[in-house]
């Protein structure tokens, strides 16, 4: 495509994106909330995105049915106020809607798969009213303008003027990034020509392009995105993405998560680990070296010395 | 010999039935004796219960004197219980000859001779006839040697090498209640003995070696290593040679015999105990571990993976960081429940999440290319729960290894497709050789697809499929052609010296002459 059309694509863009813009005030409301049970906070919600993006990785889909699934739940929940415990399924009805419209027929997990895979609590007749109530109460507007589209476009601009740098600016760590930044509510409220941006920005002052950043200007110009804006975003994007690189590990939350096993596995796992211990009294014939542990029992019946480890010291987990 | 005929409920005499010098005579109680004579008579009547009887061949023999012997040896195990003093230094020799002349015999016979090794885990074991007697032999042993008023320094006149050795043979007698007494009995003399103790580890070690590279058939392995488990939680610091050694040469090699199944659980206790005790013994075990892991996936994996968890569980991070590598590229091939199940280990995964950016890319490929679909739901589910455990460590990592293992699968796919249009492209030159439909096979399917992957992807299944199907069809079509139906013989070689060697050659049949005319 030449850059004469990418422009005006862009621009048509830019005109059509407020439509798609979750309310502000309804993400306000959701970012102040606290821990509440009958609202959901923004801890809430990001921890569910997080767990949409586990899927989306899981299942193979592409960012674009992430993205627009973020989108479409953002609008919802800034439209209605649901209790925390139908999140789940508000959220996995969001990311089914969007692979429908963005995934190939072939590629779409089924609707019960992703129910178990997610270990979520409602089933797939629940899912396919949740899908219709989303759908109605956003107008059906299914297929939205989002971040990424703009990051597609502004990549293919990019590229289409500096072709030489075509391997530095990678759509996939940019990519990447966005998907870091929609973990986090507040960057839903950001237009998202503008995030886009400064994503962009970002990127192209990290492998110091002149030309490149010309670009960007001039793609800012275009859009008339004034530069107060723009550095806001970009102030937050750099703060979100610095702690996304950092190269700390945390340790994962293993109680989230169910770990079923069938039931040969578990016999196999109790055998080994759900003993309890036995003190065996230490009986110290220390006249030489050695001693011997008196743990076989003196009667036939008595315990024998345990068959599964004792566990002696209580490891302390270094910290990261 | 005292006899005693007063009625109740004792035996009374009977006429000396066959049974050699054995003077069927029912002794008195010791609690009917004055204690001055109670000496005298306990040597009675452990002389008296060193006849054996048959309870195989004949079981219904002699049962009055069976019941005789089996009540004598019932009351003396309750009388050294109970009693004081009473082990005197004469009944040493007499308690010690009684064991040997009961227990010290041949084993029968494996049951079966001819076919396969008795496998513990299938067929039933070959019970001890006689073990209504046995039992209480035993039982009355080992109070002896529990009892408070045991003197090793006087037992040791008696119970010496030639008696251990003797006991140890017994370990491989097929009556699981046997071995499980003498596995206590062997226990306490370790512990009594300590001049024999250096003895006892030689021995045990030949069986095992014996084991393992000889004849790999014996019964009471676990039963040893039980002993073995609670020696080595014994030992003290630092760890002698001779026990490292020990560590490496037999309690490792143990790993590779076929029948580890039946005593697995002991051997990994004992191999984590040495752990407990030296942890610079890691890696060698770790590695040795890795070296005897079963090339298939079949249940012993499940028991490897035990093992290793256990070994995870206690082993030092210094410790971790050495063999992390190897071993995290041998968990990744193990797809298998027992395998992903490490992941819900809290002590591994923070092991991980601090040497995460080295063990992460190795593990990631696997579980990521079976993430999509596997048939197995449980596992499916599984490898999910690691995949998000991952992804909350570090998420750019995770990002990476996905972005890392797409541009491979993107490799492989541009590779692939060059070799198969290096393929058409040959075909396509064939065809244009006009002498090209003279060699053909008609049959033959469009293009070989390659398969470099370990495991196939869905899209080479499919592709393949799809080949297959094609070429079945056209198979069909070729053979509603009119196509005679030859058989094709085999071709004659060209080579003059073979065609003159099998003109010349001449069956021996022919030659011989057949006795009498058959």
């Amino acid at each position: 495509m030449d850059a004469f059309k990418l422009m005006k694509e862009l621009r048509v863009n830019y005109e059509q994106e407020a439509h798609y813009l979750p309310k502000e005030t309804g993400l306000n409301l959701i970012e102040s909330t606290t821990e509440d049970d009958n609202r959901i906070s923004a801890k809430c919600r990001d921890a569910k995105v997080e767990d949409l993006w586990s899927l989306t990785s899981f299942f193979g889909y592409s960012t674009q049915t992430f993205v627009l699934a973020v989108n479409l739940l953002d609008r919802f929940l800034a439209m209605i106020r649901i209790q925390p415990k139908h999140l789940s399924c508000v959220s996995v009805s969001c990311l089914h809607m969007a692979a429908k419209v963005t995934e190939e027929e072939c590629n779409l997990a089924p609707a019960d798969d992703l129910i178990r895979i997610g270990q979520c609590r409602f089933t797939v007749s629940d899912l396919c009213r949740m899908e219709k109530i989303v759908a109605e109460k956003l107008d059906f507007k299914s297929k939205a303008i989002t971040a990424l589209t703009f990051l597609h476009l502004y990549h293919q601009i990019t590229l289409s003027h500096s072709t030489d740098r075509k391997e530095k600016l990678s759509l996939e760590k940019l990519e990447a990034q966005l998907k870091a930044c929609l973990c986090r509510i507040s960057f839903s409220k950001a237009k998202p020509s503008v995030l886009a941006l400064s994503l962009l920005r970002q990127e192209i002052e990290g492998i110091q392009s002149e030309d490149m950043l010309e670009i960007a200007y001039h793609i800012q110009r275009h859009l008339k995105i004034t530069d107060g804006e723009l550095l806001l975003w970009s102030e937050r994007v750099a703060r979100c993405l610095s702690d996304y690189a950092s190269p700390e590990c945390s340790k994962p939350n293993h109680k989230k998560l169910q770990w079923i096993v069938s039931r040969r596995t578990a016999q196999n796992l109790h055998s080994y680990r759900v003993v309890p211990d036995e003190d065996s009294c230490e009986d110290m014939m220390s006249s030489g070296e050695e001693s011997l542990s008196s743990s076989l029992g003196s009667d036939a019946e008595g315990p024998f010395f345990p068959l599964h480890l004792r566990r002696q010291k209580q490891r302390q987990p270094l910290h990261a | 010999m005292l006899t005693c005929n007063k009625s109740g409920d004792r035996m009374v005499v009977d006429a000396p039935n066959s049974n050699g010098p054995f003077q069927p005579v029912a002794l008195m109680h010791f609690r009917d004796v004055a204690p001055a004579e109670q000496e005298k008579l306990f040597i009675q009547k452990l002389r008296q219960c060193c006849v054996l009887f048959d309870f195989l061949s004949d079981p219904l023999s002699d049962l009055k004197w069976k019941e005789v012997k089996r009540a004598a040896l019932s009351e003396m195990v309750e009388y050294i219980t109970h009693n004081r003093n009473v082990i005197t230094e004469p009944i040493y020799p007499e308690v010690v000859h009684m064991f040997a002349v009961n227990m010290f015999r041949t084993l029968p016979p494996s049951s079966n001779p001819t076919g396969a090794e008795f496998d513990p885990e299938e067929d039933e074991p070959t019970l001890e006839a006689a073990w209504p007697h046995l039992q209480l032999v035993y039982e009355f042993f080992l109070r002896f040697l529990e009892s408070p008023d045991f003197q090793p320094n006087i037992a040791k006149k008696y119970i010496d090498q030639k008696f251990v050795m003797q006991l140890l043979d017994l370990f491989d007698s097929e009556d699981p209640r046997e071995r499980d007494f003498l596995k206590t009995t062997l226990h306490r003399i370790y512990g009594k003995f300590l001049g024999l103790r250096a003895y006892i580890r030689k021995q045990i070690n030949n069986i095992f070696y014996r084991f393992i590279y000889e004849t790999e058939h014996h019964n009471g392995i676990a039963e040893l290593l039980e002993i073995l488990g609670s020696i080595i939680n014994g030992f003290a610091l630092p760890l002698k040679e001779e026990h490292k050694i020990f560590l490496l040469k037999v309690l490792l090699p143990l790993h590779k015999v076929k029948s580890l199944s039946v005593y697995h659980p002991q051997l990994a206790y004992c191999v984590v105990q040495f752990l407990e005790k030296d942890s610079t013994l890691t890696e060698p075990v770790v590695m040795a571990l890795l070296k005897y892991w079963p090339k298939t996936h079949s249940p012993k994996e499940v028991m490897f993976l035990n093992e290793l968890e256990e070994i995870l569980d206690v082993i030092e991070p210094s410790e971790f960081v050495k063999v992390q590598e190897p071993l995290f590229r041998q968990l990744a091939k193990c797809v298998a429940e027992r395998a992903l199940y490490y992941w819900n280990n809290e002590y591994i995964m923070s092991l991980i999440s601090d040497n995460a950016a080295k063990i992460l890319p190795i593990m990631f490929p696997a579980l990521y290319r079976n993430s999509k679909t596997h048939w197995n739901k449980t596992i499916h589910g599984l490898i999910y729960n690691a995949l998000k455990l991952f992804m909350e460590m570090n998420q750019k990592l995770f990002d990476d290894c996905t972005q890392q293992f797409r541009a491979e699968k993107n490799k492989e796919k541009a590779k692939s497709k060059e070799r198969e249009e290096a393929w058409i492209k040959i075909e396509n030159l064939a065809k244009s050789n006009p002498q090209f439909f003279m060699y053909v096979d008609s049959s033959d399917l469009n293009s070989p697809v390659a398969m470099e992957t370990d495991v196939p992807l869905i899209e080479d299944v499919l592709r393949l499929k799809k080949t297959v199907e094609e070429g079945a069809i056209q198979l069909q079509h070729e053979q509603r052609k009119e196509r005679p139906m030859v058989r094709r013989k085999s071709e004659l070689p060209q080579d003059i010296y073979t065609t003159k060697a099998l003109e010349s050659h001449r069956r021996a049949e022919n030659m011989l002459t057949t006795h009498d005319g058959l």
